[in-house]
């Protein structure tokens, strides 16, 4: 999962981006609302997560810019201000969810990960395909309930795929959305860390389609 | 006597000013009516007097005789109480026919010359007034007294006739006086019970401001209770903001120092993790009371719909991004005596919660309840079970220990539910979802007027 962070507390910003990247995410950040408006419309994240006090302008405005320029991403809103006249402002501009300061960095992986899921059509925390599990809310892949052991890499790789299973997903697609933005790969890396993962997890699993990219398929059912 | 109203106190006075004046006037108007009825009865028997003193004389023999009749016949008629006597120190030498054999009593002597009255019992038993006067006449040995008496009786039955017209009129006077100061206290006390009643008003929110059209006694109280109110609403909007900036300025380092604790090694990471939920509770504990505190005196009548709606909108517009659709079936005309802020906390958590374990719907409704605004949010979602539904309302056990457990926020909803004496009530839904009942007193509908 890619993720942007918008948040103008310096310190906050360094602990939080470390903590996701600790979980397995992905962040940018920015503490800027201009900026955050840049890489929005440029960058394909898997959601937003935006701070309300900005330095230049109110989180809310650019939340409601962005949706009204039809950038469909979810937004999970952090505030310190947790009365509900600002929040309802908020899910009116758009926010898919809401996060009182203080608050838990396991509480907004839960929620995060939660509104990726979803944005995907998932409701049900755990993802399945065949007798592969792959549990959101706490980040583990177990196969017939034993668990499998990825690197954060890997998982991210799969995680990926298996969120937008039964679509085929392409190499830049993919590049772009398990890759940090310095380190984007060439076709080359990838190809060796899926035929890693499908080592761990079974050949049959990932199918490449030549020309097009990959995807994960159900084995179990003899697809 | 303390618990005594303003009305009995200015009754109890007025009815014992009338229970003790009014027998009073009537006893000394009638001792004033008997003093000046007997001074002209007295009048009366002098000018007899007088007319006896003329008619006496002595005569060749030197003794004494009437020179004339006194002409009133009531002098003649025997026991009529109208008598004459003269007499000297031996005793009566003449006497009206009237006294037949019978003598008046003669009255200690007064100053020679002086004409006295006296009250004396006569002939017969019958109450005499005497006039008396001592004369020396020419040609007589020594002083003769004269005598004229009247009947008391005639005094007494004007005396009476005096009193029973005095009583009758004293007591239609004191009935008068008995029911009009009623009146006069209910209309003179009529603004106060406006005053009363406006602030009732206040109380429960139907009134933001006491009425100040008011006589002009009352007029600057209810001026100076309005900016007294003012002020408090200022107090409390100044405290609200104060409390805002201090949790927008915690909040944030807090927030930092969560995220860092995960690095931290185990041991240390334990004792200040429950360090840094001290000081989150704290903060939120105390915000959550600076924010609510003292707004349910204050707190307008909230029309429900209106006062929700933003939250509503919003929490529909995430549910449609998310899948799930928010029902709204508010009674349009609802009202309730609660913050509109604390309003949308309450309701805007139960619904953010039950959006986020909805599978397809949450819905969101009121029920028509006598003295209770009943609000009731469904989800249907997987539900509780009734021990975890305890569990959630147990302040001791927080379900949301266990993270995510969507943080419920149901700490919240249940502080501001009873600061305002309402109720939260977790049941099952009928889709097996969630159901959660909250009840608040609606002050204004339970005593209205």
């Amino acid at each position: 999962m890619k993720l942007l962070l918008v948040e103008d507390d310096m310190a906050l910003a360094r602990a939080l981006v470390e903590a996701l990247e600790q979980a397995g995410v992905l962040a940018d950040h920015t503490g800027s609302g201009a900026e955050a408006d840049f890489l929005v419309s440029t960058e394909p994240y898997d959601a937003v997560v935006l701070d309300l006090g900005l330095p230049d302008g109110d989180g809310v405005g650019w939340l409601a810019r962005w949706r009204e320029q039809g950038i469909n991403l979810p937004v999970l809103v952090l505030t310190a201000r947790g009365r509900w006249s600002d929040k309802a402002a908020g899910f009116s501009a758009g926010a898919d969810d809401y996060l009182t300061k203080p608050f838990e960095t396991g509480e907004l992986l839960f929620r995060l990960r939660a509104l990726v899921r979803r944005a995907h059509g998932h409701a049900h925390p755990v993802l399945k395909v065949g007798d592969l599990a792959l549990d959101t809310h706490t980040g583990t892949v177990t196969r017939a309930g034993r668990p499998i052991t990825l690197t954060a890499q890997e998982y991210r790789l799969f995680a990926y795929l298996l969120h937008a299973m039964p679509r085929i997903v392409s190499r830049t697609e993919l590049s772009e959305h398990v890759y940090a933005r310095d380190q984007q790969p060439d076709s080359n890396v990838i190809d060796v860390q899926i035929s890693r993962l499908r080592r761990k997890l079974g050949a049959e699993v990932i199918e490449t389609l030549r020309g097009q990219g990959y995807r994960v398929v159900s084995t179990g059912d003899g697809a | 006597m303390r618990r005594w109203s303003v009305a009995a106190r200015l009754l109890a006075a007025s009815w014992l000013l009338v229970i003790l004046m009014l027998p009073a006037a009537g006893a000394l108007l009638s001792w004033a009516f008997n003093a000046s009825v007997t001074a002209a009865f007295d009048e009366r028997l002098k000018a007899v007097l007088n007319v006896l003193t003329v008619a006496v004389r002595t005569d060749i023999d030197g003794r004494l005789d009437l020179a004339r009749s006194i002409g009133d016949p009531r002098f003649e008629q025997v026991f009529s109480g109208w008598y004459w006597q003269v007499s000297d120190a031996d005793g009566p030498i003449l006497v009206s026919r009237s006294l037949w054999d019978e003598r008046l009593p003669v009255p200690s002597s007064a100053d020679s010359g002086a004409t006295t009255a006296t009250s004396v019992s006569g002939p017969r038993g019958h109450g005499l007034r005497i006039v008396r006067r001592d004369v020396q006449l020419p040609g007589y040995r020594e002083p003769i007294t004269l005598m004229v008496a009247g009947p008391v009786g005639e005094l007494d039955g004007e005396l009476a006739g005096f009193r029973r017209l005095l009583i009758v009129s004293l007591s239609g006077l004191g009935a008068l006086l008995l029911v009009l100061p009623a009146l006069q206290i209910r209309w003179g006390l009529a603004p106060l019970r406006q005053i009363g009643r406006h602030l009732k008003e206040v109380e429960v929110g139907r009134r933001k401001h006491l009425d100040d059209d008011l006589p002009r006694e009352l007029g600057a109280l209810a001026r100076a209770m309005n900016a007294v109110l003012d002020r408090d609403r200022q107090l409390i909007e100044r405290g609200r903001g104060a409390a805002g900036n201090l949790a927008h300025a915690i909040k944030t380092p807090l927030t930092v120092v969560k995220t860092l604790l995960a690095q931290v090694p185990a041991p240390q990471r334990e004792r200040l993790a429950s360090e840094v939920e001290r000081i989150d509770e704290a903060v939120r504990h105390h915000l959550a009371r600076a924010s609510a505190a003292g707004t349910a005196a204050f707190a307008g009548q909230v029309h429900v719909a209106e006062a929700l709606r933003p939250v509503t909108d919003g929490l529909a517009r995430m549910g449609a991004r998310r899948g799930v659709g928010l029902r709204v079936d508010i009674d349009p005309g609802l009202r309730v005596s609660v913050d509109p802020q604390d309003l949308q906390e309450v309701v805007g958590n139960l619904l953010e919660n039950a959006m986020r374990w909805a599978d397809t719907e949450v819905i969101l409704r009121t029920l028509p309840s006598g003295s209770q605004v009943v609000i009731l949010v469904e989800d249907d979602g997987p539900g509780m079970s009734e021990p975890d539904r305890r569990a959630a309302l147990d302040r001791g056990k927080r379900l949301d220990t266990e993270r995510s457990q969507s943080g419920l926020g149901l700490d919240i909803v249940q502080d501001l539910v009873s600061l305002y004496d309402g109720r939260l009530e977790l049941g099952a839904a009928a889709s097996g979802g969630l159901s959660v009942r909250v009840a608040l007193p609606n002050r204004a509908s339970a005593d209205s007027g």
